[in-house]
């Protein structure tokens, strides 16, 4: 059964029609890259389906159970909302780390707060806290940043910034782990480093959602790629495919747009 | 005769700091609140509450404090504020603390609207609160964008308290001025009035200095 | 870094101290230092710069803004016999010993009472006018308060550094101070205080039918006193204003200009 299912979702802001009758699903372990040209819509279904924004119409299901159904009319409790949530992270264009904590305290925030509600936090305190503490320095070695733990982010490069924010969204290992152009807001010589970092999260099999436009990239980390124009998707496949002989004729305008490639 | 001076200015300057210590506790939350008012989704409200910031704003302390002490007694048929040096030290905090209340509102809502869209987003997609977004992601960044500008402004409160003297709060300047009205046995004195640059000079250099401790403190991280 | 802060603050704090007590001491004995004659020094400014507050029926001004009244005109004909111009500056009563030795007036001429304090600060020209201090009080209770002894019990207001406080105290009052007269009368329409201590000339021109405060009225007179008009201490002046006075006087005009304000009862023989 597919991990993601993604049923006709529509989105408008006033009279502009962002995102028309999406439909795609998502294998466990299989990386989804979306490519397309500004404004055609690929943010906005990333923020879809981070609850950031709420389409109008459509289904979204993850584990064949319902997160998000336009037809369901009654608001859900924040709590029920939260839950949801925590089923995908993402990752920002431009980090969106909290500047007054330090590298670690980034990555183990929101574990803490969500371990708070437990019911046997007072009496295991230290040993939850320690248990969380090992789980971000491991996240951070892993990402390269042992050393930057203590950190606070304005001391942090671009690229070490994003390697943080990647570890902060795994810190709640996510079902499905999506990057919302994670390399645009980055020096070029600063891009390679977190593209190795994402690179790498692939080969380990994490379902990942890629809006990049790194096209080289997009071909050779996903499994698959959609490419999206218009708030709708014109052609999807395995990436190789659709980057190196996309059917559509758009497509092919837009990848040739992307000079050097194929 | 310094003795006498100086134990009447000090006098005073307690009165001082009894009306910036009420203002200070009194503002800081009503401003807060009005702040929120001001950024109310509900548009009658968000539109009230800009108007009399608009007023309190546009409007000399030293009026407010005239009308607020006077009028009532002019329509009523007796002055609702307690005769003598209490109902002049309430009048004067009440009008103290809502005008700052409105000159700090605004400088709350600059700080709560400067912190980035992109904080709060973090916060939702890591399944944070409402109120843990607040207190444990926005409120810092707040904070440390809305001290110079609080500080500003509550040193020119140290220095505005003496615009209770209107109303004959007996504040420091009152107290410099009564020796040139022949109190406490000297006429003429013009010495004590001047001296009184002395306290407010000491006192806001104590607050700067607290201030910039404050900054310094929150220097470890940029926003 | 904090200790240097907080060391500057302090020699900032002594030099300001220092700086402040000496223009203070420097300003307040002007007498010592002040050119060997006033009248001099004003024939050569050429006008006579006369410190008043708006004081009915002293000092006020017309439907045209040209200052009048009992003072303000006698002030206009001493300035011509000397040959210069009157000047009226309006200035905050409290600071008029201040406007006076720093020059920024050459007199103060606005029905101001003899005071022990104004006779030890400024060279004054003989009384000219008979006054005393009343109390205020709302019409409707006026009946209740018509001796010293009745209004003993009763919150003043009075106006800070005037003969009125100084009565308050003596009698053992109890008094709050405000910052002018007007403002005494302002508490007690606002109920803000039971009374108010003000001069019987302003009250006979402020209170009552016709003015702003026709609910108030003025009961009983706490003591006698005469007005003055005020000089730099040392100054000439006072004894060329005392011939000034005396000649106006023997012509008539003097009695005549009272008379025009209402205030021939209370004028004082030269």
């Amino acid at each position: 059964m597919a991990i993601l299912e993604v049923q006709a979702l529509s989105k408008r802001f006033e009279e502009l029609e962002v995102l028309r009758q999406i439909d795609f699903s998502l294998e466990a372990g299989e990386a989804l890259s979306i490519i397309g040209s500004s404004g055609s819509g690929k943010t906005t279904l990333l923020r879809c389906l981070n609850f950031l924004e709420t389409p109008d119409a459509g289904r979204v299901l993850v584990h064949g159970e319902t997160v998000f159904d336009a037809a369901e009319t009654k608001k859900l409790s924040e709590a029920a909302l939260r839950r949801r949530r925590l089923h995908f992270g993402l990752v920002f264009q431009n980090f969106n780390l909290f500047p007054q904590y330090t590298a670690l305290e980034n990555v183990r925030l929101a574990g803490l707060l969500l371990a708070k509600e437990r019911p046997d936090f007072r009496e295991k305190r230290k040993e939850i806290v320690a248990e969380l503490n090992e789980r971000a320095m491991f996240l951070l070695t892993d990402m390269g940043l042992a050393d930057r733990a203590g950190h606070y982010p304005h001391q942090l490069s671009g690229g070490q910034q994003q390697r943080v924010a990647i570890a902060r969204a795994l810190a709640l290992e996510p079902d499905i782990l999506c990057f919302d152009e994670p390399t645009s807001a980055l020096d070029p010589e600063l891009t390679g480093e977190v593209l190795r970092v994402i690179r790498s999260l692939a080969e380990q099999r994490t379902t990942m959602i890629i809006v990049t436009h790194e096209m080289a990239f997009a071909r050779d980390v996903a499994d698959r790629a959609i490419f999206m124009d218009g708030g709708v998707i014109v052609e999807q496949g395995p990436a190789k495919e659709v980057i190196d002989h996309p059917r559509e004729e758009r497509t092919r305008q837009f990848l040739s747009r992307y000079g050097g490639l194929s | 005769m310094i003795g006498t001076v100086l134990g009447a200015l000090n006098q005073g300057f307690l009165k001082t700091l009894q009306l910036f210590g009420v203002t200070l506790l009194g503002a800081i939350p009503l401003g807060l609140l009005i702040s929120f008012g001001s950024m109310s989704k509900f548009q009658p409200l968000r539109w009230l509450t800009r108007t009399v910031v608009w007023i309190v704003r546009g409007t000399p302390l030293m009026l407010q404090l005239i009308i607020l002490y006077y009028v009532p007694g002019q329509i009523m048929d007796a002055s609702p504020w307690p005769m003598g040096e209490n109902g002049r030290f309430l009048a004067s905090a009440i009008a103290f603390i809502f005008n700052y209340a409105c000159y700090f509102s605004e400088i709350f809502r600059g700080g709560i609207e400067g912190v980035p869209k992109g904080q709060r987003e973090a916060g939702q997609v890591l399944g944070m609160t409402r109120g843990q977004i607040f207190f444990r992601v926005e409120l810092m960044q707040m904070v440390k964008r809305i001290v110079p500008p609080i500080s500003n402004e509550i040193i020119t409160l140290v220095k505005d308290t003496s615009l209770a003297r209107i109303i004959a709060y007996e504040e420091l300047i009152k107290a410099g001025y009564d020796f040139l009205k022949g109190s406490h046995g000297y006429s003429g004195l013009l010495w004590p009035l001047f001296f009184t640059g002395v306290y407010y000079l000491l006192f806001s250099g104590l607050l700067t200095i607290a201030f910039n401790k404050t900054e310094r403190r929150l220097d470890y991280f940029k926003v | 870094m904090k200790t240097r802060t907080s060391i500057l603050a302090l020699v900032l704090a002594l030099v300001l101290c220092l700086g402040l007590a000496a223009c203070g001491t420097a300003a307040q004995p002007a007498k010592d230092d002040s050119p060997a004659s006033d009248l001099d020094y004003v024939k050569a400014n050429g006008k006579l710069i006369v410190g008043i507050t708006d004081f009915a029926p002293m000092d006020f001004q017309d439907a045209d803004g040209n200052w009048i009244g009992f003072d303000a005109d006698m002030a206009t004909a001493f300035a011509e016999s000397l040959g210069v111009q009157a000047v009226f500056q309006v200035i905050d009563w409290d600071n008029k010993l201040m406007e006076l030795n720093g020059k920024t007036i050459d007199c103060v001429w606005n029905g101001m009472t003899l005071s022990a304090e104004v006779l030890a600060g400024m060279e004054c020209s003989n009384a000219y006018c008979n006054n005393a201090q009343v109390v205020i009080v709302p019409a409707e209770v006026a009946a209740d308060y018509q001796s010293a002894e009745s209004v003993a019990g009763l919150q003043f207001a009075v106006e800070a550094g005037s003969v009125g406080k100084d009565v308050a105290e003596e009698l053992g009052y109890t008094y709050t101070e405000v910052v002018d007269q007007a403002t005494a009368l302002l508490e007690v329409s606002s109920g803000t205080a039971d009374a108010a201590i003000i001069d019987a000339l302003m009250a006979d021109a402020m209170v009552g039918e016709g003015t702003d405060y026709a609910n108030l009225t003025y009961t009983v007179g706490l003591n006698t006193e005469e007005y003055g008009v005020g000089f730099r201490k040392g100054s000439d002046l006072a004894a060329a204003l005392n011939a000034f006075f005396q000649s106006a006087y023997a012509d008539g005009s003097l009695q005549a200009c009272a008379e025009l304000y209402g205030i021939e009862a209370a004028l004082i023989a030269q």
